[in-house]
């Protein structure tokens, strides 16, 4: 029975072998590979390069440079931000502000720049809290850039609790309508974070979370993944090889799984390969500080998901794989269906691509957010305000989507599988 | 080993392929022939499992082929009419990947890939990618991924079609030599092959088996007779028009004619053997002047 099993899984893995043989030996799969190691690359540099830092020397620095000069200069501040550490900010960016006063002041505007560029060059290590600041200090949705330029020291005192009632205030407007057990989750999470955060550099983590090489570096794996996937089953008609194959002993049985888990092989280790060559050229540039930052510190303020910058990252990357399995899956499934390698191609292209701009009007806005789309780009949507309500429990999208799209992946697989195997060579 | 087609029947919207056919076959070479659209090729794709019949059944030693699923592809080797395979793969990993796909364990399937590269000739080209082979080549590797499970029974769907004179025979041998204690059925509507390599010939027509035998019996069941006779050129078109005419010899005097007739069509004509040819045309050929199948 044992050597059975052994001699069985052989056969499994040789099956396995030849099919994702099949695909990597197809010149335009070769092609398509290629592309992407190359763009996965440049977006890994063009996110390095998005770190900035101006010397006092007036010497513009990016990448690994500009990271060296900004973990030291943020570092100084590195600990909780109690309200005491946020009034000594206040005070440190009064005094590189004075120095630049009124713009009546100055000859021109370029002097007004000049000085501007100045005190911005002085405020560079407490640029992440001055934001926090601006945003705390702004509405909930107009965020002001200057305004932690007037935010007197004293008004620091309940710094975490007006970020509350700035969200209860957005509530109490009826901008958007919420339900009342909508309203208490969403104030519930916003008490829920913990206070005082924890601050620290973590640019690097801002750098890959906060841009948008990530979300368009997942729609290309997702398109160039469809170019890899989407023939497994529909190339079997187009080489016309079907009848030997389904012909075969194991052709609709075994053969078939082996072609799902040569999607899956593929899927899981061209995305992962990529995702994880991306996140290492920029960690390992931009340093791998603050992971335990929450992610509110740098632009998600807003946010409603209380997450870590770790957590974040690994909620965005599973996020965007767990998309990928669906939406490649799904291509698998009209490549077995409609027999035709060219319409299976066009679905990770429509799933990925369009939603985003059906989102746009008003009346699918809503419905799109349920699209796998969003699950390629969790890191751009976090501090999105989408609730839904499943069961009497609210769900922030995001973390609906990611089981939704487990259990609708779950599906299909059972689905693909007896849709090939029940196929008729005509 | 025994193959019952019983009252088997295959429809394609109003298009009858296959209409109530039943028939008995055991070890030995069946040649299938008949014309373009009788029917072969459905009734192959039902007998490999690729289609499944609106009515009747296929029994393999009393079982139904599609209930027994794997365990009845394990003993079955098929050469599609329209051969297909992956044209990056060499020689070698395509055998390799259908064995897999036979369940052939990877040292056995190893060994027979060997084995049977050398056996049909491919030895020098094992390495080659298929698409790099030429159209002969590629059936040989045909035939090789058809015999890699040692099938007992093998189909093949016009296996020599397209294939010059040479490579025709080498391919008729290759066939001989793999029909050994197995139930070998071969289509084709070129009536040599059949003649070469078939123990039993079946005729189908409009998805029936019209006529069994073998070539002397079907020759024998032929109700009429064949003349040779040589006419002016002028009138091989009245000849053609008014008889079933299996060959035109033109020369630059007049033409030898092949005619299948009852009686005596022309004083001069002289009775001839009849050939598994002329059965060909006299059961499918339509009036001659029409056209009629490769013969």
């Amino acid at each position: 029975m044992y050597s059975f099993t052994i001699l069985v899984k052989r056969l499994v893995i040789h099956m396995l072998r030849y099919e994702i043989k099949k695909l990597y030996s197809k010149p335009i799969n070769k092609i398509a590979l290629a592309a992407l190691l190359a763009l996965t690359l440049t977006a890994g540099f063009l996110t390095i390069r998005d770190v900035t830092y101006i010397t006092e020397s007036d010497e513009h620095l990016s990448g690994i440079p500009a990271a060296r000069h900004l973990r030291e200069a943020k570092n100084e501040w590195k600990g909780e931000l109690t309200e005491d550490v946020l009034k000594q900010v206040v005070e440190e960016n009064r005094t590189a502000r004075e120095t630049v006063g009124n713009a009546e002041d100055y000859k021109s505007a370029d002097a007004y720049e000049d000085a501007l560029d100045d005190a911005f060059v002085k405020t560079q290590g407490i640029a992440d809290i001055r934001e926090l600041i601006n945003s705390t200090f702004s509405d909930l949705f107009d965020y002001d850039y200057f305004r932690a330029d007037s935010v007197p020291s004293d008004e620091i005192n309940g710094f975490y609790q007006k970020r509350i009632d700035s969200l209860k205030k957005y509530l109490e407007s009826g901008e958007e309508y919420f339900s009342d057990a909508q309203k208490d989750f969403l104030i519930e999470q916003y008490e829920a974070l913990k206070t005082p955060l924890h601050y620290e550099y973590a640019d690097g983590w801002m750098a890959l979370m906060g841009s948008q090489y990530l979300p368009t570096l997942m729609i290309i794996l997702t398109v160039i993944l469809g170019f890899l996937v989407s023939g497994i089953f529909s190339d079997e008609f187009q080489l016309k090889t079907d009848s030997i194959f389904f012909s075969a002993k194991h052709g609709r049985g075994r053969a078939v799984l082996s072609k799902i888990e040569a999607g899956f092989v593929t899927i899981t280790a061209v995305y992962w390969g990529a995702v994880l060559l991306y996140t290492a050229v920029a960690l390992c540039s931009l340093g791998f500080g603050g992971a335990g930052c929450a992610v509110q510190i740098g632009s998600k303020w807003r946010s409603i998901y209380n997450l870590t910058y770790l957590q974040d990252y690994l909620f965005t990357v599973v996020g965007g794989y767990v998309g990928n399995l669906f939406i490649l899956n799904f291509s698998m499934l009209v490549s077995a269906k409609s027999r035709s390698t060219v319409l299976a191609t066009t679905i990770p292209f429509v799933l990925s691509c369009a939603p985003m701009f059906l989102g746009r009007i008003s009346v699918l806005s809503r419905i799109m957010t349920l699209f796998p789309d969003q699950l390629l780009r969790i890191n751009t949507n976090l501090d999105e305000f989408v609730l839904y309500t499943v069961g009497g429990k609210t769900w922030g999208y995001l973390t609906l989507l990611l089981p939704l799209y487990i259990v609708l992946y779950a599906l299909l697989i059972p689905i693909l599988y007896k849709v090939f195997q029940k196929t008729e060579v005509k | 080993m025994e193959l019952t087609f019983d009252n088997l029947t295959k429809t394609f919207g109003d298009f009858t392929a296959v209409d109530r056919l039943s028939l008995t076959m055991t070890n030995g070479v069946y040649g299938l022939l008949g014309v373009n659209g009788a029917g072969k090729t459905t009734l192959m794709r039902m007998l490999c499992t690729l289609l499944h019949p609106t009515g009747g059944r296929i029994a393999c030693n009393g079982q139904d082929i599609f209930e027994l699923g794997g365990k009845y592809r394990r003993v079955l080797g098929y050469l599609p009419q329209d051969f297909g395979f992956y044209p990056e793969f060499t020689v070698q990993d395509y055998l390799l990947y259908i064995a897999s796909i036979k369940g052939i364990r990877p040292a056995v399937a190893k060994k027979r890939v060997h084995d049977l590269i050398g056996r049909v000739g491919l030895s020098k080209a094992a390495n080659k990618k298929m698409k790099k082979l030429s159209g002969g080549m590629k059936r040989r590797a045909g035939i090789a991924q058809a015999m890699l499970n040692d099938p007992q029974i093998l189909v093949l769907d016009e296996p020599t079609a397209g294939l010059d004179p040479n490579e025709r025979i080498r391919f008729r041998n290759l066939i001989s030599e793999a029909s050994e204690n197995r139930l070998v059925l071969l289509s084709t509507h070129i009536v040599s092959d059949i003649e070469y390599i078939a123990n039993e010939i079946l005729l189908m027509r409009d998805g029936q088996v019209v006529h069994k035998g073998t070539d002397a019996e079907l020759i024998e069941s032929m109700p009429e007779s064949v003349w040779k006779c040589r006419v002016g050129k002028a009138d091989v078109p009245q000849f053609m028009q008014k008889y079933k005419v299996s060959n035109v010899k033109s020369d630059s005097y007049g033409a030898e004619l092949r005619i299948i007739s009852k009686k005596k069509p022309f004083p001069k004509a002289v009775e001839e053997e009849a050939s598994l040819e002329d059965v060909f045309l006299y059961y499918f050929g339509e009036k001659a002047g029409d056209t009629h199948a490769e013969i």
